[in-house]
């Protein structure tokens, strides 16, 4: 088995379990640690998704992780600003 | 015939640096975990430990090739993780 193959299986194997813990995060008491989860999550998703594109030759897993990078970090702002209030 | 194969030195590399990623996430997802939620100022150590995965996502997706979504991820991330802290001190810290 090649070794480069291995490793990428580490690798998803890895973002699971990050995503399962920032998942745990979420549901913390604030807000904003709901925000801490949800765009470290996005970012665990979306390498998870480029890795399937690489290993499975998925070409749109690629485009949906370009949608979940941009559009992640773009909606956790947008949030902030509402969860930052007056001023 | 070797189990593991090693096909060039290349992909050598690359196969330590994706390693070295997956163990920096792990350590991210513990060290999200392990603090206490009535820790002062907890908020702003997940958001640090938080980076660390990130940089480890960025570094993956640059030795997968995708230089393009790396470049997005590596100049929005700080922006994502101010923005967080700014909300969370104003919105929910101060009051």
């Amino acid at each position: 088995m090649d070794l480069l193959l291995i490793s990428e299986y580490i690798l998803i194997v890895a973002l699971a379990i990050f995503s399962l813990a920032t998942i745990r995060i979420t549901t913390r008491k604030t807000t904003a640690m709901g925000l801490v989860g949800l765009s470290g999550l996005s970012i665990a998703v979306a390498t998870i998704l480029i890795l399937f594109k690489n290993i499975y030759g998925l070409a749109f897993s690629g485009d949906i992780a370009l949608a979940l990078i941009v559009l992640g970090p773009v909606g956790t702002i947008a949030f902030s600003k509402v969860l930052r209030g007056g001023g | 015939m070797a189990f593991i194969e090693v096909t060039d030195p290349i992909s050598l590399v690359k196969s330590i640096i994706l390693i070295i990623c997956a163990i920096l996430v792990i350590l991210g997802g513990i060290g999200i975990l392990r603090y206490k939620d009535d820790l002062e100022r907890v908020m702003y150590a997940r958001i640090h430990i938080l980076g660390i995965a990130d940089m480890a996502c960025i570094l993956a997706l640059l030795v997968l090739g995708e230089f393009l979504l790396a470049a997005a991820y590596f100049i929005l991330a700080p922006f994502n993780a101010h923005a967080i802290s700014n909300a969370y001190y104003y919105g929910e810290e101060k009051n």
